[in-house]
């Protein structure tokens, strides 16, 4: 059993698989914290940790899935593409909401986890919280922070803003549903974008591009950020 | 299917290069984005081109990031002694982010 656990299907296959029964858990109850990912990723550490198997040898078959974020990341550029006409009227207010919006929650994190002392590879690791996955495992990698760990935390903030992204929005007195959708692309990426279509498909593609935008502006960014604050 | 994988993997290495040439701290998928986006906008490429493979790239993206996901196990017992900050920082911050974007939008947006 343990040549098994070795060969790279071994980690492709379970992936695969906890991947599909997620999804059709998530399919038959519509539960917030039924998020395919979560659920994916619990049930895969919670067969590890059962029978005893670490996650190098896991991941020698998750590298061959994990290999694709940097494709996808590049075709995301071609859904910019295709989708930026549909915001072409509000170009410049968008352009302006997503940078503000991504450079204070860039900034935003920085400073609080940086006033408690957190150590600096946590705050590497943070500091593209709110942008999607592939793209800020690469801005975590590159700023010395931990990859496994952003990419933890970032799923936690699209189900975070996923869950009470809009509410939050509605306390604090927005109305706007374009403005609810880029606000959530933008704080909670691809999980958020997904809270964003249920609002309306106009609202969806402004999350999703907000999504990207924010993407693009966090990786300029957020390593200047990060060595100005992190260098006291 | 092949030829538009072939133009995003393309797209992928010419950002490796450049990032590897001008020594800059953005990762070559983020350049690779950027260039993919002008090629298309200044018509070098064709929509058609590319789409059938970055359709199905966005769609299974979701899948790509559960191995980091995983990771977590091994780097759990490094961030479980701040998860108080952790949660405090990542929860006001994602507040700010959508407040201010969102109010942005609503006083300049139409």
């Amino acid at each position: 059993m343990k040549e098994i656990v070795q060969l790279p299907v071994f980690g492709v296959f379970i992936t695969l698989l906890a991947f599909i029964i997620a999804v059709q858990i998530k399919n038959k109850w519509n539960y917030i914290l039924f998020n395919p990912v979560l659920l994916a990723i619990t049930f895969i550490i919670i067969f590890l940790l059962v029978f005893d198997i670490d996650f190098d040898a896991y991941n020698k078959g998750g590298k061959f899935l994990s290999f694709f974020l940097g494709p996808a990341v590049v075709a995301l550029g071609v859904f910019f593409y295709e989708k930026y006409a549909e915001v072409k009227q509000n170009l410049k207010p968008f352009l302006i909401a997503v940078t503000a919006g991504g450079v204070s929650g860039v900034l935003s994190v920085v400073l609080i986890l940086i006033l408690f002392r957190v150590p600096d590879f946590i705050v590497q690791s943070l500091a593209a919280k709110s942008v999607t996955a592939p793209i800020a495992i690469e801005i975590s990698r590159i700023a010395g922070g931990v990859p496994e760990i952003t990419a933890s935390i970032v799923i936690a903030v699209g189900i975070f803003g996923n869950a009470f992204g809009p509410l939050i929005l509605k306390l604090l007195g927005i109305k706007n549903k374009i403005a609810i959708g880029a606000a959530l692309g933008t704080a909670a990426h691809a999980i958020g974008t997904a809270r964003a279509f249920e609002e309306g498909k106009l609202p969806g593609v402004y999350s999703g591009l907000a999504m990207c935008l924010n993407g693009i502006i966090t990786a300029l960014l957020a390593p200047y950020i990060l060595d100005l604050f992190l260098s006291f | 299917m092949v030829k538009a994988l072939l133009y995003i993997f393309g797209f992928l290495i010419a950002g490796e290069l450049i990032r590897y040439v001008f020594n800059i701290p953005i990762a070559g998928n983020i350049i690779g984005m950027l260039l993919i986006f002008i090629a298309l906008r200044l018509k070098l490429i064709k929509l058609k081109d590319v789409k059938p493979a970055s359709d199905k790239l966005i769609k299974y993206l979701v899948l790509f990031f559960i191995p980091y996901g995983v990771g977590l196990m091994v780097y759990y017992n490094l961030i479980q002694p701040f998860w108080l900050p952790i949660a405090i920082a990542v929860v006001v911050s994602s507040v700010i982010t959508l407040y201010v974007t969102a109010i942005i939008l609503e006083k300049f947006g139409r």
